[in-house]
Parts: structure tokens; sequence; C-alpha cells
């Protein structure tokens, strides 16, 4: 089709549009969108990681965990942001809360399904050989834990770079929704284009991670979940 | 489990599911505003609106006078901007939208001469629609075109009746607008090759239009010739005589076809309305509807009952 | 033609009696305006986001059944159509709604393509985990039984399946409710809708409160609804359900 035509030679411009000289860069705007996304992510990991995990090493708090993964995945981001500029007005503050309360859900379950998913008998194994309890989450429960806890971080980006552009519908201006949300400047080429790189982006982060959980995968985890052929914790934790 | 439970389930399924479909009927009936009620049998015309507060109000306008007169017609607002609605129009997803006659050449006929009077662009609007298979009704009153507004007191102080008077203040004047506002030639290009005017540009976003104007943190604001914050006396609008901001009346564009299958009353119930919208009149439907939040729908039916015309 | 109208020019009628000073002054929760405004506006919107939300997931449940259904018998469909799924899973949604206009047209077609899209990897993922998780033992009891490879799938595999189908349920539909607040940039229907136009206006705090409000209680009912379906079908389940 013509339109996808045009959408990738509006790419291939960086974003120009004839007659409008000053936009911002595509490039630009896809930077300020992954910059937007990460200090999100970023701030989440920081509050649930520590949290999903140390719940799930002394097992307890499943309940919250568990529960809290549907509330900050129902929460429609449209209407956060909206209430959000209803009371506060809508700057980066209000907008990273909406996006940590949104990449908060999926990294505290995961972290929390993670460690407790871990084999019982391996954990008391290592306790009986005279571990101690930060030892042992260290050496024992994180490396196993560490599929799961990336699939949260994964889930969350996710979450994260499509919440940011949708800020743009609400007024925040300076990610790549800016161009989504403002056909009457790029024209549908432009808002195809724009459509493009976040979908570019969210698999380019996707397979970064991807990378990295690799990387930091131990070995034998990594044999272990080759030979079964559906990984159950993981395809569990969305 | 127990077959029990199994059926308490199923009912439980059921009973939700048919309460969806009832919804869904009852949505997919009530989501066409569609009276078929003294219908001659016609083709039913779907009418389409752009995605804006003023567009909305054009449309309801026009498809509720044609229900009055009984004219098998249904509304489907915030279709999207000029490209896109003109594609809906195009492809026969509705056959009539209320259009700009700048807008059109600009935006949809991407025509690179200015027209240089209003019936130009009328005219200029109206010949390019016809090549393409439609028409355009009579144009209206009103003009929603970009304008310069400032405070009465900054007014005075400076002597400003129109755009030129700008031009001795030079960059320390703090002209506001929205970003768009300063590569467009309806922008800050266009006032400088036309009025050698070449002030400080502040972006400020579309709801901040007046608040900025008003809070000082602009002198002059960019805004529309039709918005309801204009009435009263609390803002002084410049006026452009040199026409850098173009004109913009709006005239119904219609499918021709429609046009000879509705018969002469359709022509003539559009022309009704649009000869009563002057600028008063569409500012105070906008300013019902953006600063009143009453909607659109509910404001056109006023207007049109005080009028005689449903 | 106009020249004698106007003259006389058109009748004003004074809208400003209808008029609430809430509104105007754009305080947090108008009351008069809501009422004034929930019959054309709220509910209609409500209503819509309701009907796009159980389309969408009765068709991507009916799809993810058929597909899971399909992979549990022939293994080798599971990557494939896991990564397929997980592909248009990945696509942010507003470029996934934009990406579908070009084809489709702004219209039902492209909101419900996107919206199942999303629905179709947490369902096959749930149902399948939930079907692969029955135990073979209890699989060889139902053959001994002398079930037939039917009987079984609708007696013993699919119950067992219940607390995983449900769980995915649970996600897909709250994750569509919160997927169809943007449904109003493609096709004028839905709770985004007036978010959006309350956004413009202002921003109208009323508007945004009571719908965005809306969009959040629809979510959280729906969730809870699913959660009391669950304990209702299956009361053996713990609480550690897949989430």
């Amino acid at each position: 089709m013509s339109e996808f035509r045009e959408a990738f030679e509006f790419i291939f411009r960086n974003g120009e549009v004839p007659g409008y000289p000053g936009l911002p860069s595509l490039a630009h705007l896809t930077l300020e969108t992954l910059k937007v996304g990460a200090i999100g992510v970023a701030i989440a990991i920081v509050l649930a990681a520590p949290l999903g995990i140390w719940l799930g090493h002394i097992h307890r708090g499943s309940f919250f965990t568990i529960n809290i993964g549907n509330v900050g995945r129902a929460l429609p981001s449209l209407a956060v942001l909206a209430i959000g500029d209803a009371f506060f007005g809508l700057g980066l503050g209000v907008v990273e809360v909406a996006l940590v309360i949104l990449a908060f859900a999926p990294i505290v379950t995961n972290c929390y399904l993670g460690i407790v998913e871990v084999d019982p008998e391996l954990v008391d194994a290592a306790r009986g050989m005279g571990m101690g309890e930060w030892e042992i989450l260290r050496r024992v429960e994180l490396p196993l834990a560490v599929p799961l806890i990336f699939a949260g971080i994964r889930t969350a980006s996710l979450f994260v770079i499509s919440t940011a552009t949708i800020a743009s519908l609400a007024g925040f201006s300076g990610t790549l929704g800016d161009v989504i949300a403002n056909e009457t400047s790029y024209h549908f080429s432009g808002v195809l284009g724009a459509a493009i790189c976040v979908a570019a982006l969210a698999l380019a982060v996707e397979g970064v991670l991807a990378l990295v959980q690799r990387a930091l995968t131990p070995r034998g985890v990594k044999l272990e979940r080759a030979a079964r052929k559906m990984d159950l914790a993981e395809s569990l934790a969305v | 489990m127990t077959r029990r439970r199994w059926k308490h389930a199923m009912g439980l399924v059921l009973a939700l599911a048919t309460v969806l479909a009832l919804a869904a009927c009852g949505s997919s009936k009530s989501s066409t505003t569609n009276t078929t009620a003294a219908t001659s049998g016609k083709p039913a015309v779907a009418i389409g609106a752009k995605n804006f507060a003023e567009e909305n109000i054009l449309g309801q306008l026009y498809t509720q006078a044609l229900k009055a007169k009984g004219f098998n017609v249904s509304l489907t607002e915030n279709i999207g901007s000029s490209e896109i609605i003109w594609k809906a129009l195009k492809a026969n997803r509705i056959q009539m939208y209320p259009e700009y006659t700048g807008t059109l050449l600009s935006a949809v006929a991407e025509q690179p001469t200015p027209p240089k009077s209003e019936q130009a662009a009328y005219e200029e609007a109206k010949a390019f629609a016809e090549k393409e298979g439609f028409t355009l009704t009579e144009k209206t009153p009103f003009y929603d075109s970009n304008a310069l507004a400032t405070l009465p007191a900054f007014a005075k102080a400076h002597s400003l009746t129109g755009i030129e008077d700008l031009k001795p203040l030079g960059k320390s004047l703090k002209l506001g607008g929205p970003p768009e506002f300063a590569t467009r030639e309806e922008g800050l290009p266009g006032l400088e090759k036309v009025y050698g005017v070449k002030p400080t540009f502040k972006p400020v976003a579309i709801e901040s239009t007046y608040p900025a104007l008003e809070g000082g943190q602009v002198q002059v604001q960019n805004v529309f010739t039709t918005d309801g914050q204009l009435l009263g006396n609390k803002f002084v609008v410049l006026k452009d005589p040199k026409h850098v901001f173009g004109f913009q009346n709006v005239a119904p564009v219609v499918s021709k076809k429609v046009l000879e299958q509705q018969g002469p009353e359709f022509e003539a119930t559009l022309n009704n309305v649009s000869k009563l919208l002057t600028i008063p009149a569409i500012q105070q439907m906008n300013k019902a509807v953006s600063v009143e939040k009453q909607s659109p729908a509910a404001v056109a039916g006023e207007f049109l009952k005080a009028n005689g015309l449903a | 033609m106009t020249g004698q109208l106007a003259a006389a020019g058109p009748v004003i009628p004074d809208f400003s009696q209808h008029s609430s000073s809430c509104a105007v002054h754009n305080h947090l929760f108008c009351a008069d305006w809501v009422k004034a405004n929930w019959g054309p506006v709220l509910w209609p919107a409500l209503r819509q986001h309701v009907v796009l939300t159980a389309i969408a997931i009765a068709i991507g449940f009916a799809i993810a059944m058929a597909l899971a259904l399909f992979a549990h018998r022939h293994s080798w469909a599971v990557q494939p159509t896991l990564l397929v799924t997980t592909f248009l899973y990945t696509i942010p949604s507003l470029a996934l709604f934009e990406l579908l206009v070009a084809p489709v047209g702004a219209n039902i077609y492209a909101a419900e393509i996107a919206l199942v899209s999303y629905t179709l990897l947490i369902l096959f993922r749930n149902i399948l985990t939930g079907l692969a998780s029955v135990p073979q033992e209890v699989l060889d009891a139902a053959e001994g039984m002398g079930m037939s490879r039917r009987q079984a799938l609708i007696r013993v595999e699919l119950p067992l399946a219940l607390p995983s189908i449900i769980a995915g349920l649970r996600i897909a539909v709250v994750t569509i409710i919160a997927l169809a607040t943007i449904v109003y940039t493609i096709y004028n229907r839905g709770l985004g809708v007036p978010i959006h136009n309350a956004l413009g206006e202002g921003p109208f705090k009323t508007e945004l409160i009571v719908a965005g409000g809306m969009a959040i209680l629809l979510a959280l009912l729906a969730d809870a609804a699913l959660v009391g379906l669950q304990r209702v079908l299956t009361p053996w389940s713990r609480a550690r359900e897949a989430s």
C-alpha cells in the first residue's frame, strides 16, 4: 500500500515534513521516548524488585504481589494520566508516576514468583550446607529466578513504551506519541511512520533485554529450560 | 467438578452473554443518530465532522436541520483531520462534511498559491471539489481563520488596530501560538513576509491560549476568529487587511450524486442553515460548548429551534 | 440573496441559562454537569466501552481456544503460535491501531482486530498452560476408564485447566478495558472519547475524573467479578493462581 511506502519515506527523512522546518527529528523523539521509558522502568525496578524478591524469599505476601499485578494492569493508563492531569497538571513528574505505577506491578509479581518457585529442596540443601540467608539469595535463588525476573522487566518495559507514547494524547510532549497524536502537521504517512518506529523501538528493547537475560542466566538453568518443552512458570508470567 | 457447578457456571455465562448481546444491539441502534421517521424512501446520507468542537457543532446543525425536514441522515463526529475525512468522503463512507474553503485548497487540493479573496477561495475550492465528483453548497458568513489578539490595555498603549502596527515593536513583542505557528506560512514566516513583523515567539499549547494572554506570558496571541472567548470586550483582535491568514469560510462539501438524489429541498435546507451562521452566532455556540461544557448536539438543537429550523 | 437577510441576522439563543458555574470554573466535580451529560455523553461512552471489550474477549477467546486445542495436540505448533502472538502483543497499542487504519479503515474492524490481537497471546498461553499442566496419570486414568480423547478433553482436561484459563481471562479483560480507552484515536467510541474531549478543553476536570474514573472502576469490577467466577468454578484451587 502506498501509505506504508510513504511512511517509510517519512522515516528515512528522519521525520522531516516539507513546509514545517524546525520539527524535532524522529531520531530525537525516539531517543526521548526511550529516555522517559527508561527512567520509569528504572525507578520501578528499584522500588519493586527488592520488595518482590524479599517477599519471595520469606514466602510471604503472595496475595499482595499476585493481586497487585492485576490492579496495576487494570489501571487504564490514559485514565490515570487524565486524572493526574486534572489534579496536578501534566508534567514529566506526573507522567513518570503513571509509568512507575504501571511498571511496578509486573516487576514485583514476577520477582516474587521467580524466587518463590525455586525448588525448596535446593534452598534447604543450601541451608543445610551452612549458607546464610543473604548467600542463599545471591547464589541459589536469584540465579534461578533470572528468567522470571527478566520476564517481568520485559513486560514492564513494553507497557512503559506504549504508555509513554499515549502520554502525548494527554498533552505531554517530547515522545514519538507527538507525531502519532498530531496528524494535522505530520499527515497520515507521518503517523504511520512514527507508529512503525514505536513498534521497532519496543522490539529492539525486547531484543536487548533478551540478550542481557541470556548473559545473566547461569548455564545450568539454560540447559534445564531447553530440555523442557515449554517453560511453565515463565509462560504464566505475562 | 460437580454437574451442578457446571450448570451454575454455564447459567452465569449465558446470562452475561445475553446482557452483553442486548447492550450491543441497543448501542448499535442508538449509536447511529438515526430516526427514520418521515423518510421519503430516499437513500440514507452519512454526514461527517472533523475532530474539534466547531466542526461537531456544524455537523450537528446540518444534520438536525435535515432530519427536521424528514431526510434520512446520520452524523459521525470526530472523524479526524482534513486528510482523513476527505479519504472517508472519497471512499463513500460519508457523503458530506463541512469544510473550510482555505483548508480545502491548502490541505486537500494542495494548491501552492493562496486565494486572493473570500469569494475566490470559495470558487477555487468549489472548482476543485467538482473535479472530484463533489460540490460546495453556499458558504457561511463566518470565517474561522487564524488571528492575533491582545489585551485592550496593550492595544491602547501601543495604538494597535491592525497587525502592521506590531512592526515597530520588533523583538520586544512576545507573541504566542501553537508550535506549528513558528513554521507555517500562516504563521511567523507569513507575518514577517507580509507585514515585516518579527517578534519573539513563545510556543503555547492550545488549551493555554487565553490563560497565557490573560496571565501576561505573551502580549499577543494566535487565536481563531470564532473562539467563544472573544465575545465581550476582553480581547482586541488585530485587523489583517493583507489577509496573511487567508480565508476560511465554511461550506458543506457534498457528493453531487447525493444532491441530485435528495432533491432541491436538501440543498435549500443546507443553505438556510449556512445563511444564519454569522461570527457572533458561531462564537456563542463555541462558547457554550468550549467554555460552558454543553454538548454540541444540545447547542445546535437550541440554535435551530430558535430560528425555526428544527 | 443574503443581502436582505443580513440585516435581520440569526436569532441567537441565550445558552448561558443552561451553563453551570461549576463547570465554567472547572471545579473538580460538578454534579449538575454530570447529571446533564450522563444520558448524551457518559452513559453511551460506557456502554460502547463494554461492548468493545466484550466483542474483543469473545472473539479472542474463541480463536485462542482453537489455537490452544490445536497446539495441545500438535506440539510443533506451539512455538510458531507463541512467536506470532508475542509479536502482536509487543506492538504498542497506539501504533497497532494506526497501522491497521491504512489497510482496514478507521472503523470498528480496525479497533477490534487490534484488541483481539492483544488478547490472543494472554489467552493462548494460559489455556495451553492449563491444558499442559494436567498430570499424565490423570489422563491415563481417563483412558483407562474408557474415555475417548474428546471425552477426556471435555470432562477432564478442560475442567482442570479452568484456573489457568480464568486467570488468563482476568488479565485479558483488564488489559482490553485499558486499551479500549485509546480506540477513540481511530474510531469514535468508548470512554476514551469523553476523556479526549475533556483533555482538549482546559482540561475539563469533571469530565476527566468521571470518565477516567469509570474506566478504572470498570476494570477493577471486571477483575473482581472474574475472581468471583473463579472461586465459584474452582473451589479447590489455592490463592496461588497464575498471574
